[in-house]
């Protein structure tokens, strides 16, 4: 069974990438063209969201071309069409996203479709370890992606640290749990701060080298996390006390999620020169009850997605008012989308690619990519395929809002990486050429279904070509 | 820029570490205090001294002989102190009563207290132990659950199982009525089935996943297999979630069922599994079982439970795989390759000691048994036991390990996140509040319905061997508290930390003049200030975060 099919011109070695099945040329016109932005990266500060349990991508962003057969395969949580928030003729948000909307319509928010890898994984576990290390499906890392990028100009932490010239965390976890995503290759190099006023110092008791055992390996553990506890205390509280928040909005929707993005924009306005911040939030695993089958558009689902969008609808009215937005960006993620046809509990099981939100006054304020295509018939088990590469667009973020080349992009994450449009900051003064989707002529596979062997046509104006056919399962197949 | 060799690919690089190479036979060196201390430690939250004590004179056979003894059946979780349960008066339990709205809240906090009670009363018995072990190996969240009668009902099973047959246990989890609601099984339909328990049963419950060899196939098992999994387990439901009426019970629905044959994997030889009815899940748990996968897994949870997270090729080989093959012996009884491994010489290897980050549990429950916390028996405050029981519940919980308020179904993340594993309960907010909880117990500790809980040091004065000397007070505190002897400097600085700045002789004169007098209330306090300091300071040492 391998119905879908995606043509993807990945990035040449060369530094003019084109893009297929991208953005249009014209739809770039609110930017002009993406800018070279040579500015140094010194003061940028990334801003990690995660959506524990795997967002349903498709009633996040809605497809609406695609409403016929989406209301066969998921008709008891469908968003009806008359209440989908539309942002193009084809393309609309949850109802709940009415913030997002308004950033979206303000050029603050940018979406690229069907994020995900080629060999999807169901598992929680898993997939949250793809995503946070970077790796490919098949292999396990044991590092983070943002771990290998710290781990670039601080091999040494925690040894060390903080100093002069480092006197702030390398990176933040709001909450009481450190980001896997900084795992570095001997140690985490994030911290967690649950409310900076509360910091405490701690005691050590102690600094005769420990054993080279077990033991003395967790007590070294042990010592340097209080030190490092200790040594952060004053820089967190200085921070702390100097920032200031200046939005009203956390307290009209209060949530979880809001608090952390409160303290984030607090500790970045008070100085803190930590680059990126990680912040979370859970439910996103719904099996059951996702919507109201007699009225969708309430639910778990539009409950969560209400408190994201609220919540970074606050934290962006923050951080313009306290005039640090052009330095800030923020990025969703979740482990994996969910299946195209929704189960008999109101809910979705584990699928594949969703999409995924930038946030912030550099983004390239587009709908990236095509809406995914819901065929008629829907096996309980399809998922959505990949159209990008999560690590592409980690990459793409590394390049052009931390400025780093894109042949250590490659190294820290993978060789296909393909340098994506999705922001208008741009370090390495290239450009990234789209081609016109009229331009390109794909036509349906035949035979298909197939086994064995199929025919695939497509018309380019040239240049390198990389097809990739995905089975309704969202995985890969390989010839 | 240097460009670092494809960082992608590098591996955490293994630090310089002595590693073991012992094995599984029996140990038959040294029995004294450090060795009882280390087996209780581990075995328990926190031994006392006098239950070290006990273990020295007993010998290491017969202490075993003990913590392979199940712990007697539990009293029930009571009411007690909530006033508006008419159905419930105060000091009945609530277990099998109906349901009405307002009343889940304060019995939820009920059998959170009950069972930081049970653990803090544990005897010289692995029941409890075995008990959150099992808990962190078949989750459930009472947020998701929302019925405390129903999580309950899910706790008792794993506690009367603690130490008995892991095929069994797994069998009845399967249809434990909290589980079907965990993880969907109760909505698993032959017209639609719900995967989500059955992914969870070969991943986390019993084979766990190998490498993804092809799409799809995770080398253990396949989505084919789960898929199949999910069929075998259509048609079951509970009863009586959050009802005054309906009794809670698991049932099986045939009209839910998909009777068709299920046919699995490779990975489990192509087996087919026939419509058997309400008896088909444990055809399906028997193919599991019958793979050694299955065993060595559990057995590294046991392993990273009881000795280290750390399992290199030497410990794959000479300890889980020997463990595994006592438990496949045994029919999946736990008990035996439990005490295989408990009375092994890997066990007892030098290595091995004081390497086990001690779990929010640990800490907490463990310092309320060593530094023999008084909470008042039923008999003189009901109210006060439980909400005293209820206030280190909170305090496990704000480090990050509340019963029945697990994170993910993957159980916490200290026992499955590579490469960091039991360190992940250490951080800069979790460390801070050991640090703060600690001191408050040796401070001014907690008052609940009027009585206080706080560390009493002139009361753990039969401790030492012999107090007046300030050396070997300090030293046999650290026995007792810490896992491996410290440094000279810090012997040097703890007594700096209790008699500053002092010769050794004004301690034994202050304490025996206390002891002269131990109704002179003011020499009393003194003395009492300068333990609670001591105390207080080796609590905040990284040497009492280690087990």
């Amino acid at each position: 069974m391998k119905r879908r099919q995606f043509l993807r011109r990945s990035a040449a070695a060369a530094s003019v990438p084109f893009l297929l099945g991208g953005i249009p040329l014209t739809a770039l016109g609110r930017n002009q063209q993406l800018e070279a932005l040579t500015a140094g990266a010194e003061d940028r500060v990334l801003v990690l969201i995660q959506l524990n349990g795997g967002n349903d991508g498709l009633n996040t962003v809605i497809p609406i071309d695609q409403y016929s057969t989406l209301s066969t395969a998921r008709s008891n949580i469908l968003i009806p069409e008359t209440q989908a928030l539309n942002l193009t003729n084809e393309t609309a948000l949850h109802p709940s996203m009415a913030p997002i909307k308004g950033l979206y319509d303000n050029a603050k928010v940018g979406i690229i479709q069907s994020v995900g890898y080629p060999d999807p994984n169901f598992s929680h576990f898993r997939s949250t370890d793809i995503w946070t290390s970077g790796s490919p499906a098949t292999e396990t890392w044991e590092t983070g992606w943002l771990g290998r990028v710290l781990d670039m100009d601080h091999p040494n932490y925690p040894d060390g640290y903080p100093n002069n010239s480092f006197p702030d965390p390398l990176a933040v976890t709001i909450g009481s749990i450190v980001s896997t995503t900084c795992q570095g290759m001997s140690t985490n190099l994030g911290m967690a701060i649950n409310d900076p006023a509360a910091f405490q110092q701690l005691l050590s008791g102690g600094t005769a080298p420990a054993p080279n055992t077990p033991y003395g390996d967790e007590l070294t553990y042990l010592r340097q996390t209080m030190n490092s506890t200790n040594q952060y205390l004053s820089v967190i509280q200085n921070a702390d006390s100097n920032g200031n928040n200046l939005s009203n909005l956390y307290d009209t929707n209060p949530s979880r999620l809001a608090e952390q993005l409160k303290i984030v924009a607090r500790l970045i306005s008070g100085g803190l020169q930590t680059k990126i911040y990680i912040v979370s939030m859970g439910g996103y695993d719904t099996h059951a009850n996702q919507a109201d089958p007699t009225n969708p558009v309430t639910g778990i689902h539009a409950n969560l997605l209400h408190e994201l969008a609220t919540a970074a609808e606050a934290f962006q009215d923050d951080i313009q008012q306290l005039g640090i937005a052009d330095r800030v960006l923020g990025m969703t993620f979740s482990e994996f989308g969910r299946r195209i046809a929704s189960n008999d509990s109101d809910g979705t099981d584990h699928g594949a690619a969703a999409p995924l939100f930038l946030i912030g006054n550099q983004v390239n304020p587009q709908i990236m990519g095509t809406n995914p295509i819901i065929p008629a018939v829907v096996d309980p088990k399809d998922s959505l395929p990949m159209q990008y590469d999560f690590r592409s667009v980690y990459g793409s973020v590394l390049m052009d809002w931390f400025c780093i080349p894109e042949a250590t992009v490659k190294n820290l994450l993978f060789e296909d990486f393909q340098h994506l449009p999705i922001l208008t900051s741009n370090c390495f003064n290239t450009s990234v050429e789209f081609t016109p989707s009229d331009q390109l002529v794909l036509t349906q596979n035949y035979p298909n279904p197939f086994v064995g062997e199929t025919r695939i046509r497509f018309e380019s104006q040239g240049g390198e070509i990389l097809l990739q056919l995905f089975d309704g399962r969202a995985a890969r197949l390989r010839p | 820029m240097d460009e670092p060799t494809l960082m992608r690919e590098l591996k955490a690089s293994p630090l310089e570490i002595f590693r073991t190479q012992s094995t599984l036979n029996p140990y038959a060196g040294n029995w004294g205090y450090e060795e009882a201390a280390h087996l209780l430690r581990r075995c328990l939250f926190g031994p006392t001294h006098a239950e070290i004590e006990q273990a020295v004179t007993d010998g290491l056979s017969l202490t075993l002989d003990k913590l392979f003894t199940p712990a007697p059946a539990a009293p029930p979780p009571l009411n007690a102190y909530f006033d508006n349960d008419l159905l419930v008066p105060k000091g009945q339990t609530w277990i099998d009563a109906p349901f009405g709205p307002g009343l889940n809240s304060y019995r939820r906090n009920s059998l959170r207290a009950w069972v930081t009670g049970l653990q803090i009363n544990q005897g010289v018995s692995l029941t409890e132990k075995m008990t959150l072990f099992w808990h962190n190996h078949y989750p459930i969240e009472s947020g998701v659950v929302n019925d405390p009668r129903f999580l309950y009902r899910y706790f008792k099973l794993l506690r009367d199982n603690a130490l008995g047959n892991f095929q069994t246990l797994t069998e009845e989890i399967t249809i434990d009525a909290a589980m079907l609601r965990y993880l969907n099984g109760n909505q698993n339909i032959e017209s639609s089935p719900n995967e989500n328990y059955a992914r969870e049963l070969f991943e986390l419950f019993t084979i766990g996943k190998g490498p993804q060899i092809a799409p799809g196939d995770y080398t253990h098992y396949t989505e084919q297999d789960v898929v199949a999994a999910a069929r075998v387990l259509t048609g079951w439901d509970d009863q009586g979630h959050n009802s005054a009426t309906v009794a809670i019970e698991s049932r099986f629905l045939s009209q839910r069922h998909d009777t068709g044959d299920k046919t699995f994997s490779a990975a489990f030889g192509d087996q087919m599994i026939a419509d058997n009815g309400d008896q088909e899940y444990k055809d399906l748990i028997a193919m599991i079982f019958a793979q050694a996968e299955t065993a060595r897994f559990i057995c590294r949870k046991l392993y990273r439970w009881f000795v280290y997270y750390k399992i290199d090729a030497q410990v794959e080989q000479d300890i889980i795989d020997n463990m595994a093959q006592t438990l496949i012996n045994n029919n999946y009884d736990i008990a035996p390759c439990l005490r295989q491994l408990l009375a092994s010489e890997h066990f007892f290897d030098p290595l091995n000691v004081g390497c086990l980050i001690k779990n929010p549990i640990d800490f907490n429950v463990g310092m309320a048994r060593q530094l023999e916390f008084q909470i008042p028996d039923a008999a003189t405050s009901l109210e006060s036991q439980y909400r005293h029981w209820l206030q280190i519940y909170y305090n496990n919980n704000v480090m990050q390990m509340g019963v029945f308020a697990m994170p993910s179904v993957a159980g916490w993340p200290a026992y499955y996140q590579v490469p960091q594993f039991h360190q992940n309960w250490i951080n800069s907010v979790t460390l801070p509040e050991r640090s703060r909880i600690a001191t408050r117990f040796a401070t001014f500790g907690y008052t609940k319905t009027q009585i206080r809980v706080e560390i009493k040091p002139l009361d753990l004065m039969h401790i030492p061997s012999n107090a007046p000397d300030p050396n070997a007070l300090i030293s046999d505190f650290v026995k007792l508290l810490f896992p491996q002897p410290i440094t000279q400097d810090q012997l040097d600085f703890l007594k700096e930390v209790l008699i500053p700045g002092l010769p050794d002789y004004e301690w034994t004169i202050e304490y025996d003049a206390y002891l002269v007098d131990p109704n002179d209330q003011n020499l009393a306090n003194s003395v009492e200030a300068k333990l609670n300091s001591l105390l207080d300071t080796m609590m905040n040492m990284a040497e009492f975060q280690l087990s």
